[in-house]
């Protein structure tokens, strides 16, 4: 089985052919997305789940630590910025930070808890947590609404320098939200390529043998995991803002699996864009399967345990298999692993 | 301390019943260091079809099916109590037959798969049984309240808690004191050793998790009618297993009944002072065990914590 590690690390520019296909479809979105039947609103959905799964990916993808909790994170982000909103003033920075402020906080007292475990034990914890965050949630009424979440939160003003724009209708905070992932994107490819994502990888391969090479990992697992809540914690107050609610629907297990189904199938565990494919394929199998049938989660639980069993890389791992097996290109290439740093 | 008499005797016999949910699941992850997330989907299948069962609705407007309903409730009821945990036996199979390409790999794939797994059952059990709220009819000689110095209590609550004493002492028999027991513990300790001794690992480990499953599905006969049936059950019961799985160590017998008791204690007192708050207890008397002890209180080391 290929993994993450058999991808060259790519130091220098992260504008690859990729990234360039990837900015690409962003920009072009809000012009081809109606003509084909879909809808704008589903653009800047599957824009912010893309954000939470890439952030969720350092952790799980690159470092092998497998939280079954994530989605506690986006919500505490997007109640933190709606409460920000409600309590203390309209204002897009001020809540998109503390929506970081929150989540980054959370992040880093639960990493203290479980950065010291791995394997299953980690995942154990983290949906133990999760579970606290989303209890939490729904009984302390009087902060959360309770069951209906926090209503009627903004689309506030986006401020910049002098500048000033209107971005409450779906298209303009499409916008928004794309150059905030584009930002966000550039970001982790930068972290995961530098030595920083090498040493993740080391550590997700043999703990113990990074310790032995003066690695402190118990402070690597304890940042990635809050750096990875703080990117849920962002992807949390973009998801408040176009939800216009928060609610804690997003912080149960069942959400906390379905990102870890949608990383997983998408090929998280090979490759970076892998998480981008998964979210995809939800959305679509979302809005298609289930506009044809009510009962399309049967289909794609049926879809995510057949990839399990026979190709647990997911769709990228697959993609990489073709390639690997076009006769022409694995030629110039030095191995077929090598190939698949390009995907 | 006498007010608090009710919510002790209230936290044991929830502590026995989540021993009954847990046996099953500490049964699998001993043996096969499977985390089986569709256990709480065997507990629902188990319910749903005793509910089928009992309501005839496998030959509904056949002749057998008018005599079947003309049976009184408790044949009925008994006869649910033997199919329901087959036929959730014959469900987890399928399941370990769907996991055999995970064994040897990470024990993340086990997870997700029956992850996945819990998924499709839930949305078959919506397909076949609507997203409503059912109830399953028990016999009336076990139904109703009772009066014991000067409480009420519910006589079904304590019908299920002597059944579940029942079971755990049945299945602790079953793996101390019968060679197929012996079997299975040889597997879960070493199982290359009993592969070596010549017995059919795959076919150990199919009995194994249909056993579980069974064990699972009997839960959910026994304990629908106390926290109603509906199709996303099986989330909301997976939860406290594992939980009990945890604190009590991973493959532990008498550590999960342990658990189980503590668990269902906590939930019981933290009822008495804060009942919004009664189920957070048990997530952080988790947080507060494993902190501590990551085995949990009586488990050995496993190759989970890899």
């Amino acid at each position: 089985m290929i993994s993450l590690s058999d991808i060259p690390a790519r130091g220098g520019s992260p504008f690859t052919r990729s990234m360039g296909l990837f900015v690409l479809l962003l920009l072009t979105a809000p012009f081809w997305l109606e003509p084909i039947g879909l809808y704008q609103y589903l653009g800047m959905e599957i824009a912010i789940w893309i954000l939470f799964a890439l952030g969720f990916n350092l952790l799980f993808g690159y470092t092998g630590l497998h939280s079954f909790g994530h989605g506690a994170y986006l919500g505490i982000g997007a109640y933190a910025f709606g409460l920000f909103q409600q309590n203390i003033t309209i204002s897009l920075w001020g809540g998109l930070l503390a929506a970081i402020t929150a989540a980054t906080l959370a992040g880093a007292l639960v990493g203290a808890f479980v950065s010291h475990r791995r394997g299953i034990y980690f995942a154990l914890m983290t949906i133990a947590f999760g579970q606290v965050f989303w209890f939490a949630a729904i009984k302390l009424h009087s902060i959360t609404g309770g069951e209906d979440g926090l209503l009627g939160i903004p689309r506030p003003d986006l401020v910049f320098g002098p500048l000033k724009l209107d971005i409450s209708d779906n298209g303009a905070l499409y916008w928004f939200v794309t150059i905030v992932l584009l930002v966000a994107v550039l970001a982790l490819w930068r972290l995961v390529n530098a030595p920083f994502g090498r040493v993740l990888q080391a550590i997700r391969q043999n703990e113990t043998r990074a310790r032995f090479v003066g690695y402190n990992v118990w402070l690597i697992k304890w940042l990635t995991f809050v750096v990875s809540a703080a990117f849920a914690g962002l992807a949390g107050g973009l998801f408040a803002m176009a939800q216009e609610s928060a609610y804690p629907d997003v912080m149960s297990l069942h959400q906390s699996g379905l990102i870890v189904m949608m990383v997983l199938v998408g090929g998280g565990l090979v490759s970076f864009w892998g998480p981008v494919f998964g979210v995809l394929l939800y959305f679509i199998a979302r809005d298609i399967i289930g506009g044809l049938t009510e009962t399309w989660l049967l289909w794609f639980g049926l879809m995510f345990v057949i990839m399990v069993m026979v190709r647990p890389e997911g769709m990228a791992g697959l993609f990489h298999v073709l390639r690997a097996r076009l006769p022409l290109r694995s030629r110039k290439a030095v191995g077929p692993a090598a190939q698949a740093g390009r995907a | 301390m006498i007010e608090l008499l009710p919510h002790i005797v209230n936290g044991l016999t929830l502590g026995l019943l989540f021993a009954l949910i847990a046996l099953g699941f500490t049964l699998i992850v001993g043996v096969m260091e499977v985390i089986n997330l569709a256990h709480g989907s065997l507990f629902a299948l188990g319910a749903y079809f005793a509910l089928a069962t009992i309501g005839g609705d496998w030959f509904a407007g056949t002749e057998f099916g008018i005599w079947w309903l003309s049976l009184p409730i408790g044949t009925r009821y008994v006869a649910a109590l033997a199919v329901g945990p087959l036929l959730a036996a014959a469900s987890g199979m399928v399941i370990e037959l769907c996991l055999r390409p995970t064994y040897g790999k990470a024990p993340l794939y086990g997870l997700l798969l029956t992850f996945g797994a819990a998924l499709v059952v839930e949305e078959v059990i919506r397909l076949a049984w609507g997203t409503g709220e059912q109830n399953l009819t028990v016999p009336q000689t076990i139904n109703g309240a009772f009066l014991m110095g000067g409480l009420i209590f519910s006589k079904y609550k304590f019908f299920a808690a002597a059944f579940a004493l029942a079971a755990i002492a049945l299945v602790w028999v079953f793996l101390e004191r019968t060679p197929y027991g012996a079997i299975i513990k040889a597997g879960s300790h070493d199982s290359e050793m009993v592969r070596a001794l010549g017995y059919d690992l795959s076919k150990l480990r199919l009995l194994v998790f249909g056993f579980g499953a069974a064990l699972a599905g009997l839960a959910g006969i026994i304990l629908a009618p106390i926290w109603g049936l509906r199709p996303h059950i099986g989330l909301d019961v997976v939860i406290p297993a594992f939980l009990i799985i945890v604190i009590g160590g991973v493959g532990s017998f008498w550590g999960a009944v342990l658990a189980a008791l503590l668990v269902g204690m906590s939930v019981g007192i933290t009822g008495a002072y804060a009942p919004a708050w009664s189920m957070m207890s048990m997530y952080l008397l988790l947080i507060a065990v494993v902190g501590f002890r990551a085995r949990g209180l009586l488990g050995r080391k496993s190759a989970l914590e890899n």
